[in-house]
């Protein structure tokens, strides 16, 4: 399975999360093999921030700094949790 | 005026908000150069039990540019922090302050001052102390001793940070009624009768962030210079104030965090830039860009709003040639966005070259005058505004006889002036706090206990 795939599967498979918590990824068994934190992971609160929902550009804000992510994928992820979905 | 308030989101976040900037070469020190930056905007002295202060996620920059470009090469920054000493306290004291360390203070301010030049960052000092606000006669007894406690020296400069008196001086009430110019009150399109202008600003304080610096450090060849008539002579100066770039309430703490890089959410050079040359819808994004990208902004320099409203609400011949003017306004652009050039003034310039941006040009081989007049350059003292900013300079009534076409003929000679061009002012005069003969200069703030209150005429 392509990254891409993958991503699409797990947003998929995440659509039933109860309203108003709404999972970006699949359960347990995915998220403990395809999800596990790198070494250089966030370890503080992060603000996700799109800017233009028809772009892939994700601007992530921590601390004194700003990543910017571009990865349509997990942008569609964002907007349909945004979206409930 | 002459920012306070100046634009829609800044003025919906006082904390961040920069309303003056001052530069000048020290007159009892004129190896130095002074810059003072104001924020915080029309602070009621009185206004506990959350008194004003600097705010923690707020960083306050002094710019300096000496190149002309137009992008600062020297900024020097104010980190502030605040501690409480006993948060189950509502009180700002819980006793007298008599010295700026005593614990009655409980909401204490320190601040970090850093210098980045080159992409290199030097911090100047640490856990350096803001004094508190003048709360009044029985908090604050001698607080002219809490403010001397406050000039920190470091090496061979004078740093303050903290509350003053505002030293700024206009008629708000009437120049934001219809453009009301008091003392010509009969001549408006809406006649009243005349009267003396209202000091709008003489009971309140600012915050105050000040810098005496030896001229050297800020020059662009490292020295002091001498001749008038180089280009190296001339710094320019601006103040920002910048805000991560994303707040999110905590509701655990029920205060706001900020995420994301430091973004300037605020700015001012020239006095009055913002307020009545920049139109409405422009403001706000004019006060997040540097001055290196003013030229966007030069239109309204070239056929400034004000020029034109001068001749309606002032019918009649009073503003006859101005209202005949069509041309671009290449005087205004030289005093706000170029700098002076040599040839227009005998024996002075302040030009940075080409680069359209709005800051406070000085140049610091013109010494300290002996006899200041507060008209600055417009009435012979290369002194004052607009090389560099006095606090005593009377920049609303130089500003608005400039737009009003004084200073048209300093390019164009074919260009008679208007009579009133000469005359016209807010007729406001310095009411506010004696200024000091020694750094930081502006007064001291006004005490709460001593505050008297203002009108309530509702007509």
């Amino acid at each position: 399975m392509s990254e891409t795939d993958r991503r699409k599967f797990l947003a998929i498979t995440g659509a039933g999360a109860a309203a108003g918590t709404v999972a970006l990824t699949a359960g347990p068994v995915f998220a403990a093999s395809e999800s596990r934190r790198s070494k250089d992971a966030a370890a503080e609160s992060v603000v996700a921030y799109v800017e233009d929902h028809r772009s892939g550009r994700l601007r992530l804000m921590l601390g004194d700094r700003e990543v910017v992510v571009h990865d349509r994928d997990l942008v569609t992820r964002i907007l349909n949790a945004a979206g409930g979905k | 005026m002459s920012s306070h308030r100046e634009a829609p989101e800044i003025a919906k976040d006082p904390a961040a908000d920069s309303t003056d900037t001052y530069a000048f070469v020290s007159p009892d020190r004129p190896g130095t150069v002074t810059i003072i930056a104001n924020f915080i905007p029309l602070q009621k002295p009185d206004g506990g039990p959350n008194f004003y202060e600097f705010a923690s996620d707020v960083v306050y920059d002094i710019r300096i540019c000496n190149t002309g470009s137009g992008f600062a090469d020297i900024v020097y920054t104010f980190h502030f922090e605040t501690m409480v000493r006993n948060p189950e306290s509502f009180l700002y004291n819980t006793g007298q302050i008599k010295e700026i360390t005593d614990t009655t203070w409980n909401r204490p301010q320190f601040y970090t001052l850093t210098r980045t030049e080159n992409g290199t960052t030097r911090t100047l000092g640490t856990r350096l102390a803001v004094p508190p606000v003048n709360v009044g006669t029985r908090s604050t007894p001698d607080y002219a001793h809490l403010a001397d406690q406050a000039v920190h020296t470091i090496g061979g400069r004078k740093v303050f940070a903290g509350q003053r008196a505002d030293a700024f001086h206009v008629d708000l009430g009437s120049v934001f009624d219809l453009g009301g110019l008091r003392p010509f009150n009969q001549a408006h399109l809406i006649p009243l009768a005349k009267m003396d202008g209202i000091n709008s600003v003489q009971s309140f304080n600012v915050h105050t962030i000040a810098i005496q610096v030896p001229i050297s450090e800020v020059t662009r060849k490292g020295n002091k210079p001498t001749d008038v008539m180089s280009r190296d002579s001339v710094i320019a100066v601006w103040s920002t104030a910048r805000r991560r770039t994303s707040r999110i309430l905590d509701r655990s703490t029920g205060r706001y965090v900020g995420h994301g890089k430091l973004r300037q959410v605020s700015r001012l050079g020239n006095p009055l830039f913002n307020e009545v040359i920049v139109p409405m819808g422009k403001k706000d994004v004019w006060n997040i860009r540097k001055p290196g990208f003013d030229s966007a902004f030069a239109k309204y320099v070239l056929q400034p709003e004000l020029a034109k409203l001068l001749p309606v609400l002032y019918p009649g011949d009073t503003f006859k040639n101005l209202k005949a003017y069509t041309k671009p306004r290449a005087d205004l652009a030289a005093i706000l966005l170029t700098g002076i050039p040599a040839g227009v003034v005998d024996g002075f310039q302040n030009f940075t070259g080409g680069r359209q941006a709005d800051m406070l040009r000085l140049n610091v081989a013109v010494p300290p005058s002996d006899n200041p007049n507060n008209l600055g350059l417009v009435a012979g003292d290369a002194a004052g505004f607009p090389n560099g900013r006095r606090i005593d300079d009377d920049v609303v009534t130089i500003e608005l006889r400039a737009i009003a076409g004084l200073t048209i003929p300093l390019v164009d000679p074919s260009y008679t002036v208007d009579g009133a061009a000469s005359a016209i002012e807010d007729g406001t005069t310095n009411t506010n706090a004696p200024l000091l003969d020694v750094f930081p200069y502006l007064g001291l703030p006004g005490g709460g206990y001593q505050t008297e209150p203002g009108t309530t005429k509702a007509s």
